[in-house]
């Protein structure tokens, strides 16, 4: 009976547990096995041990130009959350047309990110683009500077274009947030004589907090896991500029055609992302997961 | 309570929607510009605007092709996700042996971002002999986690003396899920429907990887295909841009509540 009961539970997991298990668990397990071996597509895999995390630990510089990029860009994803906030309680005031202030924001985060590089890579060029024109019509710059192709702009230009993107995401998520704390709240504090400044400060904040992690935890993932922009907008240049993680990874795997070292790096990549999730969670006092989850 | 005056409010937030939107107007004017797009100064108001750029894509490029290729993958992404995941999704709000193991499952599941399993994900899609088909650019986003939990949510909230009911009646599980449930659950499969789309429209990565032939591309493929082809060196590229934008940007703008919803459901719960 228990048996014939459970069957079709089963029969209805099986789909999504057989993807599941094809696309997240076996390619874990075989990235590991992968960057103990020296193998590639034409040739028979022989262990070599820890050979590949040695060479990417000490003679591999790109490693540590990706990785140090990598961590750039998602120290940037808390400046966002903070822009995003600022914007959520102006688009939380009582004026007119705020729905459509919302959506101008919004707009941005659902568009297709490889199109949204092409935009900015327009934005950023070195001549016509609208940013050099506006500088150099205001006197700011007196050469053109070329944004893309340049080591000390490349990477902020994709951050920048990056938070264009993820700012209306982060705000929408923090309007609700905001939404949530109840009115009376603030009433009670005004007629208490709490100025806007500590009503801010005392009830706004500490209420918020869920929400704000929540964006700083999406914020974090997100950069680590960014591809598209910095394909398109520079490919990881000029040089190795702009080069993270995910798009050295990529290279390494299918220009290269290095999959031994490449799971290695995978391996490390992968790594870095429990670490991280997981003293954020430390850091939330294990809050960060009931809010993910409720 | 005090009230506050409203115009900083409102230019500070006039400021930043222009902000917003210059970078969209720079691009339509590039694409509609009849000019040298290179010419300094570049003209703010399009001079002598014409739809010659678009024409231009529209024969050097197969975009009708991308755009049958991004269709065909997306709308099976879509309705996989709608199907396995209401199925998978009503089996967790049942009690079975193992139960605990699959949530464990799918909870760490989600921890693995689809960047850290490439180069595996393409060997065992090429021992399943998928590279470069439909069914190959579309199966890893079959299945969704995150809107599994957004369908067990919407189940668990259905009252069990319906289900019980409905069991008692004699329908099997396979038509509980739906006849009772899915018709209860309309926003969770509106959540799922835009989360799927959204996530196969847009994927770039994984058609990078997978399709080798040019009549496979999706549309982000085609797109930077062009892009390594031509550099910037044409107004085309811009047009293609805007007709690979402008069913997007439509598309939301006539279901935003139901996008916001579920997109920030999707990253909230994800």
């Amino acid at each position: 009976m228990r048996i014939r009961s459970a069957l079709p539970i089963w029969c209805f997991l099986a789909p999504s547990l057989v993807i599941f298990l094809l696309y997240r668990v076996l390619p874990l397990a075989w990235n590991l096995v992968l960057s103990f071996q020296d193998w590639s597509p034409l040739k028979a895999a022989r262990w070599v041990g820890l050979s590949q995390y040695e060479e990417m630990l000490f003679d591999d510089e790109v490693f540590w130009q990706a990785l140090w990029n990598t961590v750039i860009f998602i120290a940037s994803a808390p400046i966002a959350v903070l822009l995003a906030l600022g914007l959520a309680l102006l688009v939380n005031a009582d004026i007119r047309g705020r729905n459509i202030y919302r959506t101008i924001i919004f707009i941005s985060y659902p568009l297709m990110t490889v199109a949204v590089a092409i935009i900015w890579r327009w934005m950023f060029e070195e001549r016509v683009g609208l940013i050099n024109y506006v500088a150099r019509s205001l006197n700011l710059v007196t050469q053109p500077i070329p944004f893309l192709n340049s080591f000390q702009w490349a990477l902020p230009s994709v951050i920048a274009a990056n938070t264009w993107q993820m700012l209306g995401f982060y705000m929408i998520i923090l309007l609700t947030g905001l939404q949530n704390i109840p009115e009376n709240l603030y009433e009670a504090a005004a007629i208490d004589g709490a100025s806007a400044r500590r009503r801010f400060w005392r009830i706004t904040v500490p209420l918020l907090k869920p929400s704000l992690f929540l964006c700083f935890v999406v914020g974090m993932l997100n950069s680590f896991a960014s591809f598209d922009l910095v394909y398109v907008m520079t490919g990881g240049g000029p040089g190795r500029a702009t080069e993270l993680l995910v798009t050295y990874i990529y290279k390494l795997g299918f220009v290269q055609t290095r999959f031994d070292y490449a799971a290695a790096v995978t391996v490390f990549y992968f790594a870095l992302l429990v670490a991280i999730t997981w003293s954020a969670n430390r850091l939330s006092g294990g809050n960060a997961g009931a809010v993910e989850r409720d | 309570m005090r009230r506050y005056p409203r115009w900083p409010i409102h230019m500070a937030l006039l400021t930043v929607s222009v902000l917003m939107l210059l970078p969209f107007y720079w691009v339509v004017k590039t694409s509609v510009s009849g000019e040298n797009i290179f010419a300094y100064p570049p003209s703010v108001i399009p001079k002598s605007p014409h739809l010659f750029y678009y024409v231009d894509a529209w024969y050097y490029i197969p975009f009708a092709r991308y755009f049958v290729n991004s269709i065909v993958v997306s709308s099976i992404a879509v309705v996989a996700n709608v199907i396995l995941n209401a199925m998978a999704g009503y089996a967790l709000t049942r009690d079975f042996v193992g139960k605990p193991f699959v949530l464990f499952l799918f909870l760490s599941c989600m921890m693995i971002p689809f960047q850290a399993t490439i180069i595996p994900a393409y060997l065992i899609t090429g021992r399943l002999g998928l590279l470069d088909s439909y069914w190959g650019l579309a199966l890893p986003q079959c299945s969704t986690i995150v809107c599994i939990f957004v369908f067990k949510g919407s189940f668990d909230a259905v009252p069990r003396s319906l289900v019980d009911a409905a069991r008692i009646d004699g329908l099997s599980e396979w038509r509980i899920i739906w006849k009772v449930m899915m018709p209860l659950a309309k926003s969770a499969i509106a959540t799922n429907v835009i989360l799927a789309f959204v996530w196969s429209w847009n994927n770039f990565m994984w058609p990078l990887i997978v399709t080798r032939s040019a009549d496979m591309q999706t549309l982000p493929l085609g797109l930077a295909r062009f892009l390594s082809y031509q550099e910037d060196t044409t107004g085309a590229l811009y047009a293609f841009c805007v007709m690979v934008l402008a069913p997007g940007v439509l598309l939301f703008l006539l279901a935003q509540r139901e996008f916001i919803q579920g997109l920030t459901s999707g990253a909230t719960k994800g």
